[in-house]
């Protein structure tokens, strides 16, 4: 699969650089699980007359993302997702993992539901996403 | 081609006593696109004359394509696109005339292209030179400019009295342009929110010489406002490095760095037992902080 370069949206009037602004997209669609790996990033000159931005802009983004080990430069494809590395203990991931979800956890008791309730959406969302 | 593509080295160019530009060092490179800021009175405009050469320099080099713009060759101004501030055109013509008559002085004329540019930029070549508005006038300009496909296209303040849809237009030929045939572009502007989209590089010109060139990039990650909030009363006078303007209260201060890091925030978070929270800018921000105002 390939995302359309419409996916990308940028705004050239932030403080963000507008190739940072695409690395962060990028990344937040893969952490979404909306691109996973192998899928094709649209390539910089689509990317670039699409958001009508400079090419060289896009071009810095993808070599970013390229050295980051987000995506890998694939010769005369494009730009493939590459399988995100699991690197770090498990206590650090743990760790990690943990303070991603414990706002969810306060959001769900201000909303009154019960650690069985919070326990089955959980199950539920797992199941989903296997 | 694989050199610099406009050069100057301590450009200076004085009109009798008045000293506009004292020591421009500017070097191009081939595909930039190249945004030239600074305030009124700064010398955009003489220095975008002095690289092409329609106005002598009085001291320094400058190289534009590889010639002294002061002796280009008929070759080297087929390579080149001008649009000025002000236009002048020949008002007893019509706007198809004009495009013509100028296209039999470039020998590679893109009549196919230069339909697609006033598509793209709304121009009737119907009309007569005389009702065009001034807007309409340098649209028109504009279309002369491009249709040659020039190497290098130097615009000065070409979105001036443009309306939004014709400055769109006008980026959107600009990078399509640069897309196709790795064009250089070099233009004058204040509107910086065009530059953000377009530009590759920023030249900001002030006190006679470019005091910053590099890329849009780097000049957005380096340039930072910083809040620092500290236990303590902080000095009126802090030496930070790289400190563009700082505004203290008791232990509080408000400070624009030009070269911000993680390294020179935590050293500060240290000295003054302080919390700091960075801020990005835009251009325009930033334009402002490094100007002196």
């Amino acid at each position: 699969m390939s995302i359309s370069p419409s996916f990308f949206q940028v705004n050239p009037s932030s403080g963000v650089p507008i190739f940072r602004q695409i690395i962060d997209q990028v990344k937040a669609l893969v952490a979404a699980g909306k691109l996973r790996s192998g899928d094709m990033l649209p390539s910089t000159r689509d990317v670039a007359k699409t958001l009508e931005v400079n090419m060289m802009t896009v071009s810095k983004a993808y070599s970013r993302l390229e050295s980051d080990g987000v995506a890998e430069r694939v010769r005369g494809l494009g730009m493939r997702i590459c399988a995100v590395p699991i690197s770090g203990a498990v206590a650090e991931r743990k760790q990690k993992f943990k303070e991603i979800v414990s706002p969810a956890i306060h959001h769900a008791r201000q909303l009154g539901l019960t650690d069985d309730q919070v326990l089955a959406v959980v199950n539920k969302i797992l199941k989903d996403n296997v | 081609m694989n050199g610099p593509i406009i050069k100057c080295e301590q450009l200076g160019k004085r009109f009798g006593k008045l000293e506009v530009l004292r020591s421009v060092d500017l070097t191009i490179p081939q595909g930039a696109i190249v945004g030239l800021l600074g305030s009124n009175g700064s010398g955009k405009s003489t220095l975008i004359k002095c690289l092409l050469g329609l106005l002598r320099i009085s001291s320094g080099t400058a190289s534009v394509l590889d010639e002294n713009p002061w002796d280009l060759s008929a070759a080297g101004k087929n390579r080149l696109g001008y649009v000025p501030q002000v236009v002048h055109l020949y008002p007893w013509m019509k706007v198809q005339q004009v495009v013509d008559y100028t296209s039999a002085f470039y020998e590679r004329w893109d009549f196919k292209w230069t339909l697609e540019v006033m598509q793209m930029l709304e121009v009737d070549g119907s009309k007569w030179i005389k009702t065009l508005s001034t807007g309409q006038l340098q649209r028109l300009a504009i279309i002369l400019a491009f249709g040659h496909r020039p190497d290098l296209l130097v615009l000065d303040e070409p979105a001036a009295s443009l309306d939004p849809g014709g400055r769109r237009a006008l980026m959107r030929s600009l990078l399509e342009m640069n897309r196709d045939q790795g064009q250089t572009v070099l233009f004058s502007t204040h509107i910086t929110s065009d530059l953000e989209r377009v530009a590759s590089h920023v030249a900001i010109l002030g006190n006679g010489l470019v005091e910053y060139f590099g890329e849009i990039d780097e000049l957005k990650e380096s340039v930072k406002r910083i809040r620092i909030q500290s236990d303590q009363d902080l000095p009126t006078q802090f030496t930070i490095p790289g400190i563009l303007h700082s505004n203290v209260t008791g232990s509080t201060a408000v400070v624009s760095l030009a070269k911000c890091s993680d390294s020179l925030i935590s050293d500060i978070e240290k000295q003054w037992s302080a919390t700091v929270t960075v801020e990005d800018l835009n251009l325009e921000e930033i334009f402002l902080e490094m100007s002196d105002v």
